[in-house]
């Protein structure tokens, strides 16, 4: 204790040793603010992964595949799956979505309902009795399966979803491509959709819209429908009862929970087309016949011409204008760093074609050289969901920052001490920076500096405040009550109040120190326990040093 | 014991401490806070995230034979501008296909759910005459987080393949509505599965043979589908005779022969040109399969398998409502198990809160533990076990406050209990190391330790109270940061204000009341401060 007095009396006596402190710390305060920034030491990410016992993969064929093709698909995914060692079952849902979850929720899972779509669940060892996280198991099977699944049929779109940390987000990356022309959307799309497959940590990458493809348009000749005293819905419904089925009638049953319906169609083996073209459909049709009231028979063929053409992809907008969304997911990165990439790619190599101009923060404006239309491409996903909520963390930062300093200028009358407290505070970011920086070097993967991180940092702010005003109150009292010199007060107080900041300050980094294993809240513990320190050394050190040069006897009379 | 109280405190500390130092109630006190937090853990509902607040609808409206464009045009456009007048709405989402348009509003988070599904809806209703001809109804869908989302799935699948399609999905179908029937359940639905119908396959090569059209055997069959209530007449003597006529089809020998047309004088029966049989819908070309490790630990081939999902009531407990749902399925498992049917648990949210939340009381503990440790090296065992029993206290009181504002326990309340519980053991700390401080100090010699007590509280007050109030500034800035995030991280600024202002009026009240007792006065006084 007596040393610690006399090394604090001596620091604050010593006007070199004074400078060194104080220009010690503000280089610390810089170096710590480049990490981030420039030199991307510490990486910074919403929320990092998280540990779960289940996941799902979500399989998509181009539209206007059959389930039997889905199935397909499906069967070589559970083929890879089933031989890991910690998976406990597996379910399929064909055809539609799998039970709701978070995830599913904003990523649309309940409206699924068509022949080119399947959900895969998967249940794992719980994390405790298994070596690898999710997350990594992820990463490892959706290459095997991505590579394996994928190429059975083209433009099928194998992607993976875990329960999300936090909110959920429909993707890791959304890019909203707006405009006008749903070709020109569907152009832009398709080149965006390229970039992201060559950025590096972007996986899972899709276009959300329908693949147009082929189909057949029947023709009613109405003048020979008329002459041959049918109509056109009795075709229709023909139609519609040969290959689709419809259900007819039922009957009531107390055996069952439900009607019994009794339902129509053309069997199977009948129905089937032997090919995919027009004569073999008109082969089918020519079998087909309509009945007028006369009881007279027409085969179909004979009212109708058969056309191919296209389908009608479904069309899509949100707040009014028509878009697009391409979205992608990271692999284990920040969403923040590929994106930027992307947007420098699509900044280089669109201008070919398109006039660019930047927009917002991030976004891009283009039009089209040729045609002159213009495009939006906005972002959107966990990226949107990032700035909002670092900037809102941000702002409650500022906004703390402020009413401590208005709480401290109630309570001692001065800007100056007020000041002092607040400045080291502030200081306590050097140690959340480093402390990042130090966990990222002993963690296998990236340790992110999160918004929990942000949060423990605003706690900090409190608490560190808290270090210096106990201080000061100390010295305070002792320079009034006991007529102590200014160097002695200061120099005392410190060697007293070392105790119980020292003793709070462990009880913080001991409770914070099970906070830090958490994936989600890490960041909040890793923030606690280096901010700590770094308040800690603050207010001994640097604390006594400000208050050494500030005019003391003027500030506590008041 | 009774020593005269000369020091009068100056701030609310020293007052508390003086207040409850020689008070008999101090200790009712203490045991009710326990008592209070106690019940509060055991009766708040666990969920393992915490509950967010998000509306919005889904409107669907079909127009049958209109391609995407026209859908476009006719009914998604006018209806996203007229869901844009809603007050509260973030964004909207429209999706035009060929025959059907949907349109999604997504409320702002936070939004009211009750008031939001019902903006929508009169917002619809109101404009009902926007809608263009040969539209059918809208159909409202609200969005509902807690309905929606099921806490519990239960596969059911047949050990063997001895079993039929439906007979699956028909013993799922009586189990459900027994689970339906258990408390604070809200949706249960079944997924997967196939229903029991007729089924009458038409050879397309016979139907021309026979010259026959679709549109005949429909005619043919319903004309035979029909039912009828019973008739009621009367006799001569008024007694009261019911006849009725008894449904033509009974079974699929029924539909099999019935007359579909007249060829050459001689009936064509139905069975002559499709085959007739009950059995599943064969149209359905959903389905669901599951895949689980036997007993040699070898995964079986894909079966397939029906899942029922249960979904609880907002604010109700996801543990008891699951361990409920595990008992009830439990009763039924002989049934089953004798049918051939086997079922596994694939989703259980009660289990994974309760153990989110187990494991989170566990670090709580562990932590005290290791701090209580701490200070009992530094500061002696006593002041240890002191500042270690307001741990609990203070931990107490805020379960207690956020039991009555209708909060549950999450991962996200333990973790801002584990945020306070670096903050709030604090103040405690501080006062007893003052008191402990004055305590060892040669100079308190001829002071009562009453008043001793008091003094270490009173002198620590003022900067421990504006301290508390630094740390309870910082969090209140972020009770106001909005989006999902904000929503999500709720339970840290509701909690930590309130654990450490509890931890100010337990370290006032109970440090100084349990230090006069249990701390021994050193004998020697010239031990100084230590």
């Amino acid at each position: 204790m007596k040393n610690f007095e006399k090394l604090i009396s001596n620091n604050i006596q010593n006007k070199k040793r004074r400078r060194i402190i104080l220009i010690g710390a503000i280089v610390a305060f810089i170096l710590s603010v480049l990490m981030i920034a420039p030199s991307k030491m510490v990486l910074a990410k919403m929320l990092p992964s998280k540990d779960n016992d289940t996941f799902n993969i979500y399989v998509t064929l181009a539209n206007g595949s059959s389930i039997e093709q889905t199935n397909q698909v499906t069967n070589c995914v559970v083929n890879e799956i089933i031989k890991e060692k910690n998976l406990i079952d597996t379910e399929v849902f064909l055809g539609m979505g799998a039970p709701l979850d978070f995830a599913g929720l904003i990523k649309g899972s309940h409206f699924k309902n068509s022949e080119n779509l399947a959900e895969i669940v998967l249940n794992i060892a719980p994390k405790h009795k298994r070596d690898e996280p999710s997350y990594i198991m992820v990463q490892r099977l959706r290459s095997v399966i991505q590579s394996n699944c994928e190429k059975l049929y083209p433009n099928t779109n194998i992607s993976f979803v875990e329960p999300p940390a936090g909110p959920p987000v429909l993707a890791a990356i959304v890019a909203e491509v707006y405009g006008n022309n749903a070709d020109g959307i569907r152009v832009l799309a398709k080149k965006i959709e390229t970039v992201f497959k060559n950025t590096d940590g972007l996986v899972d990458i899709d276009i959300m819209q329908d693949e147009i493809y082929d189909t057949y348009e029947i023709i009613v000749n109405s003048d020979k429908v008329s002459r041959s005293g049918v109509n056109i819905k009795q075709l229709n419904d023909v139609l519609y009862l040969a290959f689709e089925g419809m259900q007819i009638a039922v009957k009531n049953s107390d055996l069952y929970n439900d009607q019994l319906p009794i339902y129509l169609s053309l069997s199977k083996e009948s129905k089937k087309f032997t090919s995919k073209d027009i004569s073999s459909i008109k082969i089918k049709l020519s079998s087909l016949k309509l009945m007028n009231q006369m009881g007279m028979m027409t085969p179909i063929t004979e009212l109708v011409t058969i056309v191919p053409k296209k389908s009608n992809p479904l069309i899509m907008n949100k707040n009014l204008h028509q878009m697009t969304n391409v979205m992608a997911e990271t692999d284990m990165v920040s969403q923040v760093y590929p994106l930027m990439e992307a947007r420098n790619v699509i900044l280089d190599t669109f201008k070919d074609s398109y006039e660019i101009e930047k927009i917002g923060m991030f976004n891009l404006q283009l039009s089209d050289k040729k045609t002159g239309e213009i495009y939006k491409i906005i972002w959107d996903g966990e990226m949107e969901v990032t700035l909002d909520t670092f900037v809102e963390l941000g702002v409650a930062f500022i906004a703390a920052l402020i009413l401590i300093f208005l709480l401290m200028v109630i309570y001692y009358k001065s800007y100056t001490l007020s000041g002092i407290i607040l400045l080291s505070s502030f200081l306590s970011i050097i140690g959340v920076i480093v402390g990042h920086w130090i966990m990222n070097i002993f963690t296998a993967d990236t340790f992110f500096l999160t918004a929990t991180s942000l949060i423990g940092f605003i706690a900090l702010i409190g608490i560190s405040s808290r270090n210096s005003l106990l201080l000061i109150d100390f010295t305070k009292s002792l320079i009034r009550d006991k007529g102590m010199s200014k160097a002695d007060a200061i120099a005392y107080s410190a060697a007293t109040r070392a105790k119980p900041i020292f003793l709070t300050a462990a009880a913080i980094i001991l409770a914070s120190t099970l906070l830090a294993g958490d994936a989600v809240f890490g960041g909040l513990g890793v923030s606690l326990i280096f901010g700590t320190i770094a308040a800690v050394i603050s207010s001994l050190v640097i604390v006594p040093v400000l208050l050494f040069q500030a005019d003391l006897e003027k500030h506590f009379n008041n | 014991m009774i020593k005269k109280n000369n020091y009068q405190p100056s701030d609310y500390a020293g007052k508390l401490a003086k207040g409850f130092l020689r008070n008999p109630l101090t200790v009712v006190l203490g045991v009710f806070l326990l008592a209070i937090g106690y019940l509060a853990l055991e009766i708040m509902p666990r969920e393992e995230n915490p509950q967010m607040i998000v509306s919005g609808s889904t409107v669907i409206v079909a127009l049958p034979g209109a391609s995407a464009k026209e859908v476009q045009r006719v009914i998604v456009e006018p209806l996203e501008r007229k869901l844009k007048e809603v007050k509260g709405v973030e964004h909207i989402y429209g999706t035009a296909m060929d025959n059907v348009g949907i349109v999604n509003a997504a409320f702002f988070i936070g939004e009211i759910k009750e008031d939001s599904n019902l903006k929508i809806y009169d917002k619809i209703m109101q404009n009902s005459d926007i809608f263009p001809h040969g539209a059918m109804d809208p159909i409202i869908k609200p969005l509902d987080i807690d309905v929606d989302i099921p806490i519990i799935s239960v596969a059911f699948f047949s050990n063997g393949d001895n079993l039929s399609k439906t007979e699956l999905y028909n013993s799922v179908k009586k189990i459900q509505h027994h689970i339906n029937g258990l408390d604070n359940v809200a949706v249960t639905e079944i997924k997967g599965g196939n229903k029991t119908q007729f089924n009458i396959e038409v050879d397309l090569n016979k139907l021309s043979g026979y010259n026959l059209s679709m549109g005949q055997i429909v005619q043919a069959v319903q004309a035979l589908s029909y039912s009828v209530p019973a008739v009621k007449n009367r006799t001569k003597d008024n007694q009261i005779i019911m006849f009725g006529v008894k449904n033509a089809i009974e079974s699929s020998k029924d539909i099999a022969n019935i007359i579909v047309a007249q060829y050459m004088g001689s009936p064509i029966y139905l069975k002559q040109v499709a085959k007739v049989e009950k059995s599943y819908d064969i149209q359905n070309f959903k389905s669901a399969s599951i895949s689980v490790r036997d007993a040699n630990g070898k995964f079986t081939p894909l079966r397939d398998q029906v899942t029922l999902t249960v979904s609880k009531l907002q604010g109700t407990n996801a543990v008891v409502i699951a361990n409920a749902v595990k008992n009830e399925l439990e009763t039924y498992r002989k049934l089953l198990n004798k049918n051939g049917i086997n079922y596994v648990i694939t989703r259980n949210d009660g289990q994974r809160a309760n153990e989110a939340v187990n494991e989170l009381v566990y670090h709580l503990v562990l932590s005290i533990v290791i701090i209580a440790i701490l200070l009992a090296i530094v500061l002696g065992w006593r002041e240890s076990l002191i500042v270690t029993f307001t741990v609990p206290a203070i931990l107490a009181i805020t379960l207690g406050v956020a039991y009555l504002t209708d909060q549950t326990i999450n991962r996200i309340t333990l973790f801002a209990f584990l945020l306070s519980l670096g903050l709030l053991v604090d103040a405690a700390i501080i006062v007893i190391e003052n008191i402990h401080r004055h305590y060892y100090s040669a100079q308190n010699d001829g002071e009562s330790i009453d008043d001793l007590m008091i003094r270490a509280t009173d002198e620590i007050g003022p900067p421990t109270n504006i301290a508390t109030l630094a740390i309870i500034m910082t969090m209140i800035p972020m009770a106001f940061v909005g989006q999902m995030m904000g929503q999500f991280m709720k339970p840290i600024p509701a909690n930590v204000p309130v654990s450490l202002i509890a931890s100010l009026f337990v370290a006032y009240i109970f440090t100084p009341y349990l230090a006069v007792r249990m701390l021994k006065k050193p004998k020697s006084h010239n031990d100084g401060s230590k």
